[in-house]
């Protein structure tokens, strides 16, 4: 096992080096630059932008901007914004942590709702429950998450009870440590019930699907006749049978922790990765967008990885030695 | 769209968030403890409370904090409230007052300007702010490295200001005889002043360091200022809260030490419609409306307890640009077209502005004549009239010049070439493309086979500066108070004189005379005569169209009922941050 984690670990080296290489040469192909709205400023000479050109290292062939960025990469340094002349790594380390609250708060919700839901509407296939659920879910996967964000926050506003967008309220430095718990669970309410409910759906459906297929199987049958309950057979046999491939979807999950809410918040205003790489891409803060394609992809990596170990911890028959 | 800040850094740097002395009302005599002779604000209406949460929204986060490399607006609402310059403009009437230095004397050969600071002022940590913090910043702008918009303007066609320290309290500048634009001195020399006591070691280190010092990483502790509030915390993504700096050297007109408020508090929300929604709700005191959005706030004004207030022009142009470039990879043909005045002046009267007006601007907006927007009441010349929707006047021009209108309803120059081009403009700026839509359909009233496309920001601006590949542009610009700074537009040897860019010699008559004009616009002194200079530039650009420009949109300031000292000035600015005040209740 050990050795299996070691090599993945391995492969992702190669793997990273061109996503990366790609990405770069990608941002490079599309013209126009960081310094696009400087230049079509008329107060501005046009030696002045050169000069930035030339303290941002843009002055450079391409190869060898790629060569030098990597060459800090590989000593832990990410480069610095040409916006906001800080740290690439402070900067994403500013706002992984929101995303990562947002995100983990979504998958606890939406798993905690979609795996019982799912088990109660198989158990109960075609009931007028079972019926009204998948209504309710078919809506939860065809909505956006930016419509109904939206939708939410124009609720909170009509009824006063919610703030509208962001993370923490302006009085947050000074509540007690459970002031500011309570402080966040109150603002992410609007934005993990709308990832929650997008990410239940299709898992619920998923859940469902898994279980009927299980439900039909020959031992599950068995069971039945040899005079076993009803609630031994669903959920001590069938459900852990019927939750193998949800795992697999699992490990997709949490290669998203990081990116899955980037629309969401750029509309509820959550300060999270996903507002600050949308903006660098739009304005071309190259490093910036370089660090957050890296920690993505690290992050996707990873999480397979974990799926697949967690595959081999639930299904005795999967081995990888 | 995002435009680039410098234009508006000038003029949000100069208007700043601090007031002075007025000329007109002669300001009563006040002192602080240690301050004998601090600044009054002779602006605000009415003499205001203690205490309250000034809250405003903004969609940006501010970028630095270190107010000589700010180059953006996000960031100058931050800076702007801690850091003051030696002078300062007037927010109502654009004109330049006494800020740090209580006043100026000028050589009699107009080449050596002395400033004293006022007496006793202080850092808000509490040392003293000398001519050493002054010639320090003026240092830190002109070491290489420092990316800032300053060095640029304090500089006369390479030679840069120079300046000697009297003493303590006294200051001289020296720039060179009649370059430009030592005219405008006055106005440039109204640069942040940083503490050296806290950045002295950063740039010593080197001008990149410097750039890199009071980041947004910055510990707020760190970050001093002289101007009416300091930075108490910033959250990355959330908010900016600023507190009273007790130090602060204004007083009202009763001699109360400004500012009024408590905090001031900046939130970073994602887009205008939470901006909206914040202010509605009532978790912000303050909104920049959108034109289409007057009449729908104005029946809301009751119910919410605020009110939406009919605001000036911004001094903003949007524009369609048409390729004059002989060097261009365009067609010649084209080029030929577009030279032609006479075409562009038929464009002009083919375009329809008040349905422009109507439709994508709610009414919100008056027609344009030239560079410099009505709301610049300093400089605009009244006597322009705006180029009438005439589609009769302008197949007479075009015939005059040779086009015939063929039977089949298409326009053909002389040679019987089909009239024909592509209008792009970037993708995203959603009046634009409705502006571009509306031209389009204009032009093809003429028979002009006109398409319209849109395309990303940075590959238009490439084409723009760089291929020269375009055919018609349609974009915007900022504007500062000063239209002769914008002398890289202007001068025919400039950069970005998009229509025909990087001229030796200048093509034609009228940009000779523009070159003139900016010369002499930006040596001279005397405000009346620049004035009349710029009269005439406006003249010279209306008649000659190198740029057909759309209407200047108004502004529409929505400010909470509560809040005090509400006067609208330029750009639809509804006051100053030191004088504003709660009426009543308030926020802790």
């Amino acid at each position: 096992m050990l050795r299996y984690i070691v090599r993945r670990l391995f492969h992702m080296v190669p793997l990273l080096f061109g996503v990366t290489l790609i990405s770069f040469i990608v941002i490079h192909l599309s013209p126009g630059d960081f310094l696009a709205e400087i230049r079509l400023n008329p107060v501005v000479d046009p030696a002045v932008v050169e000069e930035m050109r030339r303290n941002l290292g843009l002055d450079q062939p391409v190869h060898i901007q790629y060569l030098k960025w990597l060459w800090s990469v590989l000593h832990f340094d990410f480069g610095y914004s040409f916006a906001y002349h800080v740290p690439v790594s402070w900067l994403l380390g500013s706002r992984l942590l929101n995303t990562l609250i947002l995100n983990l708060g979504a998958l606890v919700l939406a798993w905690l709702i979609a795996i019982p839901i799912g088990i109660h509407a198989a158990t109960r296939q075609y009931s007028w429950s079972d019926n009204a659920l998948s209504m309710v879910a078919y809506l939860g996967i065809s909505t956006p998450t930016f419509f109904s964000g939206l939708l939410l926050l124009y609720l909170a506003f009509v009824t006063g009870w919610l703030p509208i967008g962001g993370m923490t309220s302006i009085e947050y430095d000074t509540l007690p440590w459970y002031g500011k718990v309570l402080d966040v669970a109150r603002h992410m309410l609007v934005p993990a019930t709308v990832l929650a409910f997008g990410a239940a759906a299709g898992l619920m459906r998923q859940m469902r699907a898994n279980l009927l297929e299980v439900l039909r199987q020959d031992y599950v049958r068995t069971a039945r006749a040899k005079g076993l309950a009803d609630r031994p057979v669903t959920y001590k046999h069938a459900v852990r049978n019927a939750i193998n491939p949800l795992i697999t979807i699992f490990g997709f999950e949490i290669g998203a922790l990081l990116s899955g809410s980037a629309i969401l918040e750029n509309v509820v205003g959550w300060p999270g990765l996903g507002q600050l790489i949308l903006e660098s891409v739009v304005r071309k803060d190259l490093y910036v967008v370089m660090g957050a394609l890296l920690l993505g992809s690290v992050t996707l990596i990873l999480g397979n990885l974990i799926a697949d170990l967690l595959l081999a911890v639930a299904d005795p028959r999967i081995r990888y030695d | 769209m995002r435009r680039s800040a410098l234009a508006l850094l000038v003029a949000f740097v100069l208007a700043g968030t601090t007031a002075a002395l007025s000329a007109a009302a002669p300001a009563p005599r006040f002192s602080l403890p240690g301050i004998p002779n601090p600044g009054v604000n002779m602006r605000a209406p009415e003499i205001g409370k203690y205490g309250g949460t000034y809250i405003i929204s903004q969609i940006s986060d501010p970028r630095t904090f270190n107010p000589i490399v700010v180059q953006d607006t996000a960031s100058g609402a931050v800076t702007g409230a801690f850091a003051d310059g030696l002078v300062e403009q007037n927010y109502l009437t654009g004109e330049i007052e006494p800020s740090l230095a209580e006043s100026w004397s000028v050589s009699p050969d107009g080449r050596t300007w002395t400033f004293t600071l006022r007496e006793g002022i202080v850092w808000s940590d509490g040392q003293p702010l000398t001519t050493a913090d002054v010639e320090f910043s003026a240092k830190a702008i002109f070491t290489p490295g420092v990316d800032n918009s300053f060095r640029n303007l304090l500089t006369f066609r390479g030679e840069p200001v120079r300046w000697r320290v009297l003493d303590r309290r006294r200051i001289q500048f020296m720039t060179p005889r009649n370059q430009p634009p030592v005219g405008l001195f006055l106005r440039f020399i109204g640069f942040p002043i940083v503490p050296k006591h806290k950045l002295e070691a950063a740039l010593n280190a080197g001008g990149q360091q410097f750039t890199q010092s009071w980041g947004i990483n910055a510990n707020p502790r760190d970050i001093v200022g002289s101007g009416p509030f300091v930075l108490q915390s910033y959250t990355p993504g959330q908010r900016v809260i600023m507190l009273r700096n007790t130090r602060y050297w204004k007083v009202d007109r009763q001699g109360q030490r400004l500012p009024y408020l408590t905090r001031y508090v900046i939130l970073v929300v994602p887009n205008t419609e939470a901006a909206r929604l914040k202010f509605l709700a009532r978790e912000t005191d303050a909104y920049g409306a959108r034109p289409r959005e007057f009449a729908e706030l104005k029946a809301l004004e009751r119910q919410h307890n605020f009110t939406i207030y009919d605001g000036p022009e911004t001094f903003t142009r949007e524009f369609l640009v048409l390729n004059q470039n002989p060097n261009a990879p365009i067609s010649k043909t084209k080029v030929a077209w577009f030279s032609d005045v006479r075409f562009r002046r038929a464009l002009a009267h083919a375009i329809d502005q008040q349905t422009i007006i109507n439709q994508v601007y709610a009414g919100r907006a008056t027609p344009p004549t030239s560079d410099v927007s009505v709301g610049n009441t300093l400089y605009y010349n009244r006597n322009l009239r705006p180029y009438p929707y005439d589609l009769n006047r302008a197949q007479q021009l075009l015939a005059e010049a040779g086009y015939r209108k063929g039977p089949d309803g298409v326009l053909r120059d002389a040679q019987g070439n089909v009239v024909e081009f592509t209008i792009v403009t970037n993708a995203g700026n959603q009046d634009r493309e409705a502006i571009g839509n509306i031209v389009r359909q204009d032009f093809v009233k003429l028979g002009i086979r006109a398409t319209f496309t849109t395309e990303a920001f940075p590959s238009l601006v490439s084409k723009l500066t760089g291929t020269y590949n375009w055919e018609a542009i349609i974009i915007g610009f900022t504007g500062g108070i000063e239209p002769c700074t914008a002398r890289n537009l202007w001068l025919s040897s400039g950069d970005l004189h998009m229509w025909n860019p990087n001229q030796k010699q200048p093509a034609t008559a009228w940009e000779a005379e523009v070159d003139r004009l900016f010369e002499q616009c930006g040596t001279e002194v005397d405000q009346n005569k620049r004035k009349a200079i710029l009269a005439r530039f406006q003249e010279v650009v209306y008649e000659n169209l190198p740029m057909l420009y759309f209407p200047y949109v108004k502004t529409q300031p929505a400010l909470r009922n509560t809040i005090g000292n509400v006067k609208l000035g330029l750009q639809g600015v509804t006051g100053e941050l030191d004088t504003r005040y709660f009426k009543g209740a308030y926020r802790p």
